[in-house]
């Protein structure tokens, strides 16, 4: 099949946005178990393009490649099984961003490299470029070594596949601009900002069918431990960043102005 | 006995070294000298003579790999450099500065070196034990490794830039066969709105919250005039552009919005922390989730009409209890004087 | 494949439909009830061909519910329960489970004196005030003994939030069922007198409902059985009630709005986990009050404010301040740090309120089928006992072959939940709070009667509608009052605040952890947030209506401060920032028709992103 694609999109869980954060001993974050957890945002913006992607290509097929405690993993399964078509790859491991990102990415290239008939050569890597919870952007790079993979990119902010089969690459770098490169197809690792596509309407029916492979996959989930790697955590707060505030009441819009443009001239 | 390698690479003009290479370069300079570590230097970039000055009095010894096929930031090429690079210095630390062109490559070059890597570094204390955040910069953490060597990624504008002294250093190649690569680099685009995007070098963030979109005293909406006070205080001061998650999401739903705002002004939560001197907060209601992505701006004023708004308790240095488009008004006519 | 076409931009979308077996609506503890029951038998029985899927030959039946907030654990309540119900269901239910469960260790009910002196008390009231002070503490008389109908010896404190989420994993780990959280169900699908599934809400659409980009219409869900356990203000209850009717003589006329917040108590806190505390008499004598402390130093710390405070400024947020900060609680909260924070509607009419409990096709269960004790205050272990009662009665006519008719279910489920001890209580309660139309001391006398005579004594009660309880603003203030607090609005104050203010209470003064900004709440308590794409679901049906409206009572008492006076007299609402709590639903003082108020509210996504309620 012409210019068919095999997306493998990881991701991990991260709290719900507007959560109250604390670490606290390990490190790791306070009930973290309890705090709702969401498909981390990038991760999940690569999953729209992934689908995007596999939609306008047939014969493409996506999977999600995801790790978390089960039972979070479920859970969050329910939105994201809504948004669009993917096979889901559970792995059973933990939930924080205090772990190490090179055994994460070891887990997570074991578990691709598992994956059943999966075509290497028409395989293209996605994932966010960081993720909300470690923010290190070195689990996908790590991933796609692993996997023998060096056409890499990060901060993708759009793909598009060239009539010729080329793929067009737009990554974020220093300035505001993007950075254009062009790659002769599949393999390829592309760890996206946020790209240009909406969250997708939550359609029922699409979870309904995502829901028959869902439910197998968390069932065969495979435990996943992950080695430190000579990590040790010295300490982890939430800064104290108080600042004295000095409230301006009543002051004429003029004199604002006045004062501000002498503060920025500072 | 550590061996510190700081690993550089030209700019585009191709003639200087990157700004935040220099920054690497400095925190290098500084953590040998604190524990009389033996520092090297990497360098990577088409043609490396000119650039190599900016060097001068750092380390005794500068490794370099040059030659067109690395003029451009490439994972394959990037990749196979840094990893001679490494292999040729031998060191246990490796620092960098975590540009776009090494933040794709170095976990990759860690990897293959066999060693771990920590990014985003904001500092690195003599007892070597790094700091960094979590969580989209709501938790701080210091960590050690055991494993060696280990990479360290620098974030930019966390350390002064490096100035030489002295004559320009000697230079040592590094040969590597340039790796088959599928992928051909065609340049940069910037977004068409080119002037109103982020300039990460603006003295000044200036961020625009929700609050320009909405009815003002008048019951009404006043998208245009906010528009035109934006972007003429935008020009007047050559400011950065930031926005609040909830203004850029507001074009999903169709409410007024400001034309020239896209993801990529988000600051906070899933958009950008960036670094600046000074940030002005315009309408914006200055919540901790929104206000994690100021963490590294260090002088907070803020346009706020609700004294109890967040960053009137602590958040900001100075908070104007007034309407931003009086104000900013004004601002915009003393900046045209 | 479908019933309906819309063209967007030359484009033609087709409303989807689905079929299955069982389609449920609102995952609260009605819902966890059912679908616990229900689920564990099909995965005890797979080969049971009875429970066999009619519409996907081969599979088990197909067992689908949708919850209308984001997540399964932005459930609002933290509550104390007696939990008969739930023990039943999980004999081993433990806090290592569960978090913030404790078992209850020691109650109190504890009467608020007024330090402020700013509540409106009558002479009586005033006079047994005067004569408690002696025996007070802190301001506060403790009941010698907790009267035993509001005991809940051997309860639990909950996080319902938690529950939910616990209950939720619990029945999904079977494969029997499927919950899908960000799905509001916008009505049911009647077809002359049965119902035959119910209509997801449409999403890529504008304020007004028109199609957008992304436009989608709702999914119509086919189903023999739709259980519905939307709560009091659900849509699909509501369109039951529009469509069928309610029972002579049943209404729902009395409602609260419970608002509270979680709290993390000071390290040095002396409040064991289990301590419950009931408490009435302030900030006004109509308002009761709690305070439950869960395990970890967490504490759930709130009030009702009920429809029959007619006082038309009522305000539940501001209210909620002055409570913790009485002095008997605020000693343990001064230095505590809010959490999370939510409201709710409560349906306080009990069986008065009862709808059709089923018809053909549908059950009801939970809150919205009146299934709350109004007496002894309980409506979680009530919801979830109509829950497993359906459950029972599903299992039973799947296995007789018999169809899902008004008829079997009326012998199943509604003659179980008849025979059982929670409907007798419940019955017990009817009329338990009646006493509290004519004033406090009268309502509080009624409960007392009700309490001790297993309900067979209880004041007689005329129960005016929501709209109807709600007094002109000259009733409840004075001239003077009204003044200041004019003047005050035209300095930019809201009238519910100023009104406060003019009345005597002091201003909030904000410290950042426990007393902050109502908009505060929203964001560090509740995370409330919305996806875009949806209508706006709070609508004003007769503008005409809110013009000349001066009590304005909507815009006081809306948890989430997403009604606020608009461009003209009709209120504007904002979406974003909805809690969906409902109160502006029985929080308007005027009435299109007698039966409603002059607010619709329909289905709509968003809400708490907390998990902590």
């Amino acid at each position: 099949m012409p210019n068919s694609f095999q997306i493998v999109v990881c991701s991990s869980l991260v709290p719900d946005p507007l959560q109250t954060l604390e670490p606290v001993a390990g490190p790791a974050l306070k009930n973290e178990m309890m705090l709702p957890a969401v498909l981390d945002p990038w991760a999940a913006c690569s999953l729209y393009e992934a689908a995007a992607l596999a939609a306008a290509h047939p014969g493409s097929k996506v999977y999600l490649v995801a790790m978390a405690p089960k039972a979070k993993l479920q859970q969050v399964m329910m939105t994201v099984a809504q948004k669009v078509p993917f096979e889901l790859v559970a792995l059973d491991g933990p939930l924080g961003g205090f772990t190490d990102a090179q055994s994460t990415a070891a887990a997570l290239a074991e578990a691709i490299a598992a994956i059943p008939a999966l075509d290497r050569s028409k395989l293209l890597l996605f994932g966010g470029w960081e993720s909300a919870s470690r923010g290190a952007g070195v689990t996908l790079q790590t991933a796609g070594e692993l996997l023998g993979i060096t056409e890499q990119f990060q901060g993708v902010d759009q793909l598009t596949v060239r009539d010729d089969g080329q793929l067009e690459v737009l990554e974020r770098v220093e300035g505001g601009r993007h950075q254009v490169s062009l790659c002769q197809g599949a393999p390829a690792v592309f760890g996206w900002a946020t790209g240009n596509l909406a969250e997708p309407r939550n359609s029922p029916q699409m979870g309904m069918a995502n829901m028959r492979g869902i439910t197998p996959a968390l069932m065969k989930a495979k435990p996943v431990k992950l080695d430190a790697n000579g990590l040790s955590y010295v300490s982890a707060a939430v800064p104290k960043q108080t600042r004295e505030t000095r409230l301006v009441r009543d002051m004429p819009a003029e004199e604002i102005a006045r004062e501000i443009v002498a503060w920025m001239a500072e | 006995m550590e061996k510190i390698f700081v690993l550089t690479h030209v700019d585009e003009s191709g003639t200087a070294l990157a700004k935040a290479s220099l920054e690497a370069v400095s925190a290098a300079v500084e953590l040998a000298k604190s524990f009389s570590a033996e520092l090297t230097i990497g360098l990577l970039g088409a043609d490396v003579a000119q650039a190599a000055a900016q060097l001068a009095g750092a380390a005794p010894k500068v490794l370099a790999v040059t030659g067109q096929a690395f003029a451009q930031p490439r994972y394959a090429t990037d990749a196979a450099a840094c990893e001679a690079l490494v292999k040729a210095a031998a060191p246990t630390i490796v620092l960098a500065p975590s540009t776009a062109r090494f933040a794709r490559v170095m976990a990759g070059v860690a990897h293959r070196a066999g060693g771990a890597i920590d990014t985003h570094i904001t500092a690195v204390s003599p007892s070597l034990e790094a700091t960094r955040w979590f969580y989209r910069q709501r938790i701080e953490a210091v960590v050690k490794r055991e494993r060696r060597p280990w990479f360290l990624l620098l974030d930019a504008g966390t350390h002064a830039a490096y100035s030489a002294t002295g004559a320009a250093p000697a230079v040592e190649a590094v040969a590597v066969a340039a790796p088959a690569s599928r992928t051909t680099v065609a340049g940069t685009r910037s977004p068409q709105q080119g002037e109103q995007t982020i300039r990460p070098n603006a003295k000044l963030l200036f961020v625009a919250g929700a609050g320009w979109t909405k009815k003002q005293s008048d019951g009404q909406v006043h998208a245009a005039d906010a528009e035109k006070l934006i972007l003429g205080f935008l020009h007047a001061a050559d400011a950065s552009l930031g926005s609040s998650k909830s203004l850029v999401d507001q074009s999903g739903e169709n409410q007024a919005t400001l034309k020239f705002m896209t993801h990529l002004n988000q600051i906070g939560q899933t958009g950008a922390t960036p670094r600046h001197a000074k940030g002005l907060s315009t309408c914006c209601h200055g919540e901790e989730p929104h206000v994690v992505g100021w963490r590294f701006v260090n002088e907070r004023r803020a346009i706020n009409l609700d004294a109890n708004c967040g960053w009137a308790r602590g958040k900001a240095d100075v908070v104007y209890l007034a309407d931003a488009f009086q104000v900013m008004a004004k601002v915009n006519e003393l900046l045209e004087k | 494949m479908s019933d309906a076409q819309f063209a967007v931009e030359g484009q033609t979308i087709e409303r989807q439909t689905m079929e299955v077996d069982i389609a449920c609506v609102g995952f609260g503890p009605a819902m966890g009830g059912f679908l616990t029951t229900l689920t564990r038998e099909m995965a005890a029985h797979p080969d049971d061909p009875a429970l066999q899927s009619r519409v996907m030959p081969g599979m088990p039946l197909q067992v689908l519910c949708y919850e209308r907030a984001d997540d399964l654990a932005a459930g609002v309540s933290g509550v104390v329960t007696a939990a008969k119900a739930i023990r039943q269901s999980f004999p081993e239910l433990v806090s290592s489970a569960v978090p913030m469960l404790a078992p209850v260790k020691n109650e109190k009910v504890l009467y608020l004196l007024d330090p402020l002196g700013a509540s409106k008390r009558s002479v009586a009231l005033k006079a047994g005030d005067l004569l408690l002070r002696g025996a007070a503490r802190d301001h506060a008389y403790e009941l010698p003994f907790t009267p035993e109908f509001l005991n809940k010896h051997d309860g639990l404190v909950l996080s319902i939030g938690q529950f939910n989420q616990w209950v939720a994993n619990e029945v999904m780990m079977t494969g029997m069922a499927q919950l899908w959280p960000g799905s509001p169900v916008s009505e049911a699908l009647i077809e002359g007198d049965a119902v035959k599934g119910v209509r997801l809400a449409d999403q890529g659409v504008l304020r007004d409902g028109a199609p957008d980009a992304g436009y989608m219409p709702g999914m119509d869900v086919h189903a023999a059985l739709t259980v519905v356990g939307d709560g009091p203000v659900g849509p699909v209850g509501q369109s039951l009630d529009r469509h069928f009717g309610m029972p002579f003589g049943n209404q729902t006329r009395e409602w609260a709005l419970g608002m509270k917040m979680v709290v993390e108590l000071p390290e040095d806190t002396p409040l064991t986990e289990g301590t419950v505390w009931h408490t009435f008499g302030f900030p006004e004598p109509e308002i009761f009050g709690f305070l439950y402390v869960h395990p970890e130093r967490l504490a759930s710390v709130g009030i009702f404010v009920p429809s029959w405070l007619k006082n038309p400024q009522r305000t539940a947020y501001r209210t909620l301040q002055h409570y913790i900060q009485h002095p008997y609680l605020w000693r343990y909260l001064k230095n505590a740090q809010m959490r999370s924070w939510s409201a709710k509607s409560l349906a306080e009419s009990g069986t008065h309120g009862e709808p059709y409990l089923c018809g053909n096709g549908y059950a009801r269960i939970g809150e919205g089928s009146g299934s709350t004790n109004m007496l002894t205050g309980s409506g979680v272990d009530e919801a979830w006992a109509t829950g497993m009662q359906l459950a029972e009665a599903t299992l039973e006519l799947l296995r007789e072959g018999r169809e899902f008719t008004q008829e079997n279910l009326q012998a199943t489920y509604v003659a179980r939940r008849r025979l059982s001890s929670v409907e007798q209580g419940v019955q017990q309660a009817k009329n338990a709070r009646n006493g509290f139309q004519t004033g406090v001391v009268t309502g509080l006398i009624g409960m007392g009667l009700a309490g001790l005579t297993n309900g067979k004594l209880a004041v007689g009660g005329n129960i005016p509608r929501a709209d109807q309880q709600i007094a002109p603003l000259e009733q409840s203030f004075s001239a003077a009052q009204l003044e200041k607090a004019r003047a005050a609005v035209q300095q930019g104050a809201l009238l519910q605040d100023a009104l406060m203010d003019a009345t005597g209470w002091p201003p909030i003064e904000y410290d950042g952890r426990i007393l902050v900004s109502h908009q505060d709440a929203l964001l560090m308590g509740g995370k409330v947030q919305a996806a875009p794409g949806f209508a706006d679901h709070v609508l004003f049906r007769d503008p005409a209506l809110c013009e000349p409206c001066r009590e304005r009572t909507c815009i006081a008492m809306c948890s989430g401060q997403a009604i606020t006076e608009g461009d003209g007299r009709v209120p504007a609402f904002d979406r974003e920032k909805c809690v969906h709590c409902g109160a502006c639903l029985w929080n308007c003082a005027h009435s299109t028709d007698g039966k409603h108020t002059n607010v619709d509210f329909r289905a709509g996504a968003g809400g708490f992103h907390s998990a902590e309620n």
